[in-house]
């Protein structure tokens, strides 16, 4: 029998019959063969697949369970008090109840890329067709997270399509465990964590190669261009047009209606949240200039509608607040959703005429209208701006209060601390009140970078005061000045960039990568961002930003007038600064450490999953850190990572997701691992000591990220300097040297050079090591030996001699 | 007297199981009483005019060790009292530990008292401590911290730190 192949097929003696062939089983190994690609032992892992991996890492990196409400109310048995692990009527205690809810954030946070990333996928096979080829820049491996988890190596769009296929049938089957009276095991709820994980990874890359591929985005370039960000760069007597979300499908056809009718320098065309991200990178990969400007992160989000600068909102999905509608009316600015996971209960006007829907919201019959039809959205969005700017300057719009209102309802406070007790940092707000009766607004403005504009001090005052908009109306002069630059989204590492880098990574030489992804729910303003970031760049690590950090940090500028992004190189090399892009460009950071063992090290990729992972474990210095994260992205993000064996650190708030993952530096058994060469135990240091944790100040972050790229595969100098920063770091921030630095001395060559006759004499004194003072060499004391030719691993059938 | 257990409103719930609110001299007392205490200080002392940094010397002179997350150590370096760093997040993770010797390798301890840290994040940790362990926790913040055992009730600034120093003479 001669080789089927999947396609529409048509048999000639059956007239009107056609019989399509849509999968094939054994098809990746088949097409891999063909091709010459390996498929390794799980391509397309189901919940199972990847257990023992997961369970390894589990061992280690216990779970820390920290719930955010006692009680289960699954079912109509409940609600049912767990409290002191107790077990609920179907059996399930509040370990294993924690665990699911957990698992419940991350495939949540997961389906919303992998929505997203149907979305776009469909929206633009609909556009180019299945056989656009993937084009993300000069790369072989250009999904390594799809490559690494399904076997499969798309080349075009179509190619996509299974991948999603895979992803949303898994998501479903987790969906399916949440149900009650099921999974017992907490320990089980938490492999399948990683796992959805892991999926989101490979749904944030669909989404991202098919854009990149199609809308003309950077294509893994260093150069890409910058791009205004903040209030402040908007020029509110043009028409403005907002833009809120994080799926750029319609807004596209936005900028190209703007465009073919001129109208750039007529009107501003500004976003909130990733697809202002994604709008800064359409159409830019050919040097053009950048069509829009980002205002900023969801923290931004009310302070912008409740200014009133808006003419029109369009949302389309994801990080969106779900009062815009309400808000908006209030200050006559109509709305258009644009995607079915938004509609805010308005009228779909898909397939009206663009005329008749500009008439209708202009004159406020209707206060917003669903459009799904694009190529009316690309018309209506920016014609009704500019009618609606005139409009509503007629109207005399007057959003924020007055100087002398902000003192009268400042004086209407009675002090009762409902607000700061609701705030979810519970600012010093009533100070701020007492102030304001006497004209002194300065502790407003003091506010305003910690405010998250969450309006819930609004919703808590007893006497109706608008606390948020006294708080906007007494920054006026601040948000003025909120002007900044961020790169644009360069997507992926290239294949090229990783057989630059890989070895100083491996090696530590660059001492780590310092990923800083996620949201806005910042302990203490933004400016800890640039901090951070400032700090590890000028020690030589590479720092890659993405999504709402990415904005953040480009908000401020050093004594020169410098933004980092202007102030650093791009490229990925020591001491870089990156910005991969919007949300679902975080599949590029977890995608580099693959690549890294890929191409660097020539691991196998292909369905390997758990031997990248291992690869990646033990030998890439790495750290995530998601200090404002707040949402159930954030968690999916950081839950792929880990699955890699990648640790993130979050900001206190990420307490609330009521799980961490950390391990015990003290009990010596869970830092060994095997070396491959023979398959005998080796113990490691205990970095990183967490895969998931949350740390109080950035004060004691700093040290934290240092310490937490140490790995095994350090070479003696690599290992040098990454202790050097460390110890720095703690004596900087912390004042005082770090209690566990000598652990993950090997010998007299890891210790930094300046310091080593000094750091010799305290590991004699306080340790009991024994030293060679003629040839400053230590003849004893170390846990563990140097030797830059091992090979750790923590899966025993990869060792010599096993298989 | 100073009476600390009058307002001890909360703003969102974790569950049915709420801390007692307790005054000072009893907290004091239970605190003399423990057979190994643990001081948990966060980076929230160093807000402000350092205050809370004073009362935290004085806790640990009277002899309980500290334990000093964020980076509340800064204040507490070379003052003569027994401080060490350590992550929050992490000392409740080995807190629940039986095995774990402590900051200083003498064992695990058994009563924990909190102070300087914030609201939302300490609520957090000790809702791991209240559901899974068997330790006593006393909250002695500004705020009514719901998921400690005793904690001190809502209170203004100028009456927490009279409420500290009652604390204090009765340790
Ligand atoms: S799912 Fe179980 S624990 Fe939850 S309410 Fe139902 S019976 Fe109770
Ligand atoms: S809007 Fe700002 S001040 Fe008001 S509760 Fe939210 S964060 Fe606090
Ligand atoms: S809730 Fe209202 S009245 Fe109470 S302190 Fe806050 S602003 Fe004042």
């Amino acid at each position: 029998m001669s080789d089927i192949e999947t396609g529409l097929f048509s048999i000639d003696e059956l007239e009107n019959v056609q019989i399509t062939i849509g999968k094939i089983v054994g098809a990746i190994e088949k097409k891999a063969k063909e091709e010459g690609v390996e498929v390794g032992p799980t391509p397309k892992p189901g919940i199972s697949g990847l257990r023992d991996w997961d369970f390894t890492l589990l061992s280690r990196y216990q779970p820390v369970y920290t719930p955010v409400c006692d009680q289960c109310c699954y079912c109509t048995f409940g609600k049912c008090d767990l409290g002191g692990n107790k077990e609920g009527a179907c059996g399930i205690n509040m370990e294993a109840h924690q665990a699911r809810e957990t698992l419940l954030r991350v495939i949540t946070g997961a389906a919303a890329h992998a929505g997203h990333g149907r979305h776009i996928l469909h929206h633009l096979i609909g556009l180019y067709g299945k056989d656009k080829p993937i084009d993300v820049g000069p790369s072989n491996l250009v999904a390594p997270n799809t490559q690494a988890v399904t076997g499969i190596k798309p080349e075009t769009l179509g190619d996509l399509e299974e991948v999603m296929d895979y992803v949303e049938e898994q998501l479903t089957q987790l969906l399916a465990t949440i149900h009650a009276g099921q999974e017992g095991a907490a320990i089980d709820f938490e492999s399948k964590i990683l796992h959805g994980g892991m999926l989101d990874h490979v749904g944030m890359e669909v989404s991202d190669l098919a854009q990149i591929s199609c809308l003309g985005m950077p294509k893994s370039d260093p150069e890409a261009p910058l791009v205004e960000i903040g209030m402040g760069c908007i020029d509110s007597s043009k028409p403005v047009l907002l833009v809120i979300g994080h799926n750029v499908a319609g807004v596209t056809n936005i900028m190209d209606y703007i465009h073919e009718h001129d109208l750039g320098d007529k009107m501003e065309l500004a976003g909130l949240c990733c697809t202002a991200i994604d709008m800064t990178r359409y159409q830019t990969d050919q040097g053009q200039l950048p069509q829009a400007k980002v205002i900023g992160t969801l923290a931004k989000e009310l302070k912008m509608i409740r200014s009133g600068v808006p003419d029109v909102i369009v949302v389309d999905e994801q990080c969106v607040r779900a009062d815009v509608l309400d808000e908006a009316k209030k200050l006559s600015i109509p709305v258009i959703t644009t995607n079915e996971k938004i509609m805010y209960g308005l009228r779909n006007r898909s397939k009206d005429s663009a005329a008749d829907i500009i008439e209708d919201l202009s004159s406020f019959k209707e206060p917003g209208a669903l459009i799904l039809d694009f190529d009316v959205l690309g018309e209506v969005a920016p014609e009704l701006a500019i009618k609606m700017s005139k409009i509503r300057d007629e109207m005399g719009i007057n959003a924020l209060p007055s100087e002398e209102e902000l003192q009268e309802l400042s004086e209407k406070c009675v002090q009762c601390g409902a607000c700061e007790m609701d705030c979810p940092t519970n600012l010093p707000i009533m100070a701020a009140m007492k102030a304001g009766i006497d004209k002194d607004f300065s502790k407003f403005e003091n506010l305003h970078d910690k405010c998250i504009a969450c309006g819930r001090c609004d919703q808590a005052c007893p006497k109706d005061i608008p606390v948020l908009n006294m708080i906007e109306k007494a920054s006026q002069k601040l948000i003025r000045e909120e002007k900044g630059l961020m790169r644009a989204g360069r997507g992926q590492i290239s294949d090229p960039e990783i057989r630059e880098e890989g070895v100083n990574l491996v090696l530590g030489t660059t001492p780590g990568i310092i990923a800083m992804v996620g949201c806005s729910n910042y302990p203490n303003g933004t400016k800890d961002l640039y901090l951070v970031a400032d700090e590890m760049l000028k020690r030589n690590y590479i720092v890659v930003m993405s999504g709402c950090s990415a904005m953040d940090l480009g908000m401020y500028k050093n004594e020169d007038g410098e933004t980092l992004y202007e102030k650093y190189p791009a490229k990925f090399l020591a001491g870089n600064l990156i910005n991969v892009g919007s949300c679902v460009s975080n599949s590029h950071i977890t995608g580099t450490a693959i690549k890294v063992a890929a191409i660097f090290a020539q691991r196998q990729v292909s369905g390997n999953y758990e031997e990248i992972a291992d690869y990646i474990t033990n030998r890439i210095g790495a750290v995530g850190v998601a200090w404002g994260a707040y949402s159930q992205k954030a968690a999916s993000i950081a839950s792929g990572c880990n699955r890699l064996g990648i640790p993130v650190v979050v900001g206190p708030h990420g307490s609330k997701y009521r799980r961490a993952l950390i391990g015990k530096p003290y009990q010596k058994e869970d830092w060994k691992v095997y070396d491959a060469r023979d398959g005998s135990e080796m113990p490691i240091p205990a970095s990183p000591e967490f895969l998931l944790t949350t740390a109080e100040s950035i004060e004691e972050l700093l040290p934290m990220l240092a310490k937490n790229c140490i790995r095994p595969s350090d070479n003696n100098m690599g290992r040098m300097i990454k202790l050097t920063h460390y110890m720095e770091l703690s004596q900087k921030y912390l004042g005082h040297m770090p209690e566990d630095w000598y652990k993950f001395v090997r010998m007299e060559t890891d210790l930094p050079l300046a310091k080593r006759e000094e750091l010799l004499k305290i590991l004699e004194k306080d340790h009991g090591w024994e030293i060679d003072w003629k040839r400053k060499k230590i003849l004893s004391g170390p846990a563990m030996k140097s030797d830059v030719s091992a090979q750790p691993t923590n899966v025993k059938r990869l060792c010599k001699g096993e298989c | 007297m100073v009476d600390t257990t009058k307002n001890t409103q909360i703003y969102t719930t974790w569950g049915r199981n709420v801390a007692k609110p307790v005054n000072p001299n009893v907290a004091g007392k239970i605190i003399s009483k423990a057979k190994r205490p643990l001081l948990v200080v966060g980076s929230e002392i160093l807000n402000g005019d350092h205050l809370l940094v004073e009362k935290t010397i004085a806790i640990a002179k009277k002899g309980i060790p500290v334990a000093a997350t964020g980076h509340s150590i800064t204040a507490l370096i070379d003052k003569d009292i027994e401080a060490k760093y350590i992550n929050v997040h992490s000392l409740g993770h080995f807190l629940g530990d039986k095995k774990w010797g402590g900051l200083d390798g003498q064992g695990p301890y058994d009563t924990i008292l909190f102070l300087g840290h914030k609201k939302y994040y300490l609520d957090q940790v000790l809702s791991g401590l209240k559901n899974f362990t068997d330790l006593k926790t006393v909250a002695i913040e500004r705020h009514f911290i719901q998921n400690a055992t005793l904690s001190f009730g809502n209170l203004k600034q100028e009456v927490h730190l009279e409420a500290l120093d009652e604390f204090i003479e009765n340790l």
